[in-house]
């Protein structure tokens, strides 16, 4: 589903820029997630410059994460509805995915045949990934109680009928727990966006002002965490451990593109990253804010939040502002000096006699 | 093997010592810290003649739920008194949390130093001591949360048998752990490896067990003991899925772990 577009018959080593070009605009158009090739782009090794394929997988970087989310969406959706066949062949081919640290392994037993097997799954044919998820989903209900550490994780496995030491899948220090429920939040958001776009697309509602919409967005996204907002601080200091940065990291600014994403960002320039860079310091701030705030239902929260976006959008017209104001000081400075330099000069004008004058009598 | 073990089982943690210069007890430690056992965990530990990793795992699951008692008690300072009370009728505070462990082994004088060990060293409750071969567990399907087999699967004569009944026994989610020798990858550690183990080793057997021809076993059957990959391929075949090892040492050691999913 997200595979690159690759022409028949070529091998991938032997892509040629065209084709690079082809599948970022592909992938652009579907996502707008990445800034166009023209930019310098800044996930290129600086220096270098691969050729074509190689290119392109470099500048990537973070669209391995999407698939794998979006095959999570997949995966997660299927999973409510019915075990769907389908979504198991397209996990087995994410399986095989780099990003996956660990080696997967294939269940034991015959080969079950991933197309057409209609109600018939059993526990066995899932695969580890979908029971690690399920597992993580069920023990996010002991994370209030425990907090997001491996206790949590036995609890949940316990509740799936597993044993306690499943716990031991997992990283001790609850780490994958925080990320799969960060992602499962991303995922909400994007479907709540998405909805709502539907309904503006079928007319059925208006279209709201950017501010107004990045205000909803990053509220509905930190409602999510209110259920768990007394040991989400614990959680936050775990996503900052050097291990988990990059995923975390990962996870922030997909979310960001989907925000801008949906508030119908088409920028093509600089202003890709500015955006970006305003709307995940508005996001970081404000829960932050929402960490220590005690007011009923997070009103001041939102009340920063609204003070924040509206700074950011000022901030943008004070920039033209202040650039034509600093072009209007230019010219207005000029044409002081212009005048001041005329006007001085007649006094020096008359001066200058009585002053050679003075000055000859005073050296003779 | 039996015979073997016979004759060794009274100085076997003196041998322990020094022949590995008590590294084996960070080994184990290390064992259980990978498990990291919350309190409920039923083990079971199979060729653990002398019970060394039944009394780490029942100090860990004691520290664990210390910990737990105290989260508890802090919390508790933030309810009413009626809950207080209502908590204390509940609750009995034992200290190991419902945790058991039982320690299987082939050997009897393996298993009778591990009980007069048990009373030496002051643990009363929670352990069993049953005599069992690990290729066929007196035990039934789906019993236990963790297996663990230290430094016994080599003594093993048929290894699959062994693990196919580890996967029977185990609980659904349930964990295999295996700590065995294993092979040095990295030469020059090799060669010296090789040194002490042929020269040393047996020399230390005579010399405080008096006893060169059971050394000598030992060191030839970590010798063709299958290597790491091997052993991770044996276990899959068994059934175990997430199979991974990590290597202690550079290799003289690794850790096999797997899950019954």
């Amino acid at each position: 589903m997200t595979r690159l577009a690759q022409p028949p018959g070529r091998l991938p080593g032997q892509g040629s820029v065209k084709t690079a070009q082809q599948a970022l605009s592909s992938l652009t158009a579907r996502r707008g997630g990445l800034p166009p090739a023209g930019i310098g782009l800044p996930c290129a090794v600086p220096g270098r410059r691969p050729k074509g394929w190689a290119r392109v997988v470099r500048c990537q970087l973070s669209s391995p994460q999407r698939p794998l989310q979006a095959s999570a969406v997949l995966r997660r959706v299927s999973d409510e509805q019915k075990k769907e066949p389908l979504a198991s062949s397209s996990q087995q081919q994410f399986d095989s995915h780099p990003t996956d640290p660990q080696p997967e392994q294939e269940p034991q037993g015959p080969r079950p045949s991933y197309t057409g097997q209609g109600g018939q799954e059993s526990e066995d044919y899932e695969s580890e990934e979908q029971l690690q998820h399920r597992i993580l989903t069920a023990a996010l209900e002991f994370v209030p109680e425990h907090g997001w550490t491996a206790e949590a994780i036995a609890e949940g496995a316990k509740t799936l009928g597993l044993s306690v030491a499943a716990a031991g899948m997992f990283h001790s220090d609850g780490s994958e727990l925080i990320l799969h429920f960060v992602s499962q939040c991303n995922t909400k958001l994007s479907e709540l966006l998405e909805q709502e776009q539907k309904l503006v697309q079928l007319g059925e509602a208006e279209k709201k002002p950017t501010d107004q919409f990045l205000r909803d967005a990053v509220e509905a996204r930190l409602r999510m965490l209110i259920p768990y907002i007394e040991k989400w601080p614990q959680a936050l200091s775990i996503l900052l451990l050097p291990h988990n940065i990059p995923s975390s990291l990962n996870l922030l600014t997909s979310m960001i593109d989907d925000i801008w994403h949906y508030a119908g960002d088409q920028s093509t320039d600089f202003n890709w990253y500015t955006r970006r860079a305003v709307l995940t310091g508005i996001y970081n701030t404000t829960e932050l804010v929402m960490m220590q705030d005690s007011s009923p239902d997070f009103e001041d929260t939102w009340r920063f939040l609204e003070n924040r976006v509206a700074d950011a959008m000022n901030m943008g017209d004070t920039a033209n502002q202040v650039q034509s104001t600093g072009e209007a000081l230019v010219q207005g400075l000029m044409g002081a000096a212009v005048t001041v330099i005329m006007v001085e000069s007649l006094p020096i004008f008359s001066i200058s006699q009585p002053l050679s004058a003075y000055a000859k009598r005073i050296l003779r | 093997v039996y015979q073997v073990f016979e004759s060794v089982a009274k100085k076997y943690d003196i041998m322990n010592d020094s022949m590995t210069l008590g590294i084996h007890r960070v080994w184990k430690d290390i064992l259980m810290h990978k498990m990291n056992p919350s309190p409920g965990t039923l083990l079971l530990d199979v060729a653990g003649g002398t019970g060394d990793i039944a009394f780490r795992f029942i100090n860990y699951v004691r520290s664990v739920r210390e910990r737990q008692l105290q989260q508890k008690l802090k919390h508790h300072q933030n309810l009413s008194w009626q809950e207080i009370s209502e908590s204390y009728q509940e609750d009995k505070f034992k200290s190991l949390g419902d945790s058991q462990v039982v320690v299987c082994d082939i050997n009897k004088e393996m298993l009778k130093v591990g009980k007069q060990k048990a009373q030496h060293l002051g643990y009363s409750e929670g352990l069993s001591w049953v005599l069992g071969n690990a290729e066929e567990l007196p035990f039934d399907d789906d019993k236990f949360d963790v297996y663990t087999i230290a430094f016994g699967i080599r003594n093993v004569t048929r290894i699959d048998l062994a693990l196919q009944e580890a996967y029977r026994v185990l609980k659904p989610g349930g964990r295999f752990l295996c700590l065995e020798f294993s092979h040095v990858s990295n030469p020059l550690l090799s060669r010296l490896y090789d040194i002490y183990s042929f020269q040393v080793i047996p020399v230390l057997g005579e010399v405080i067990a008096g006893d060169w021809k059971s050394y000598q076993y030992l060191v030839e059957s970590i010798r063709r003991f299958p290597p790491q990959e091997e052993l991770k391929a044996m276990i899959e075949d068994a059934g175990f899925l997430k199979v991974d090892y990590q290597n202690l040492n550079l290799g003289i050691v690794a850790i096999h772990s797997g899950f019954k999913l």
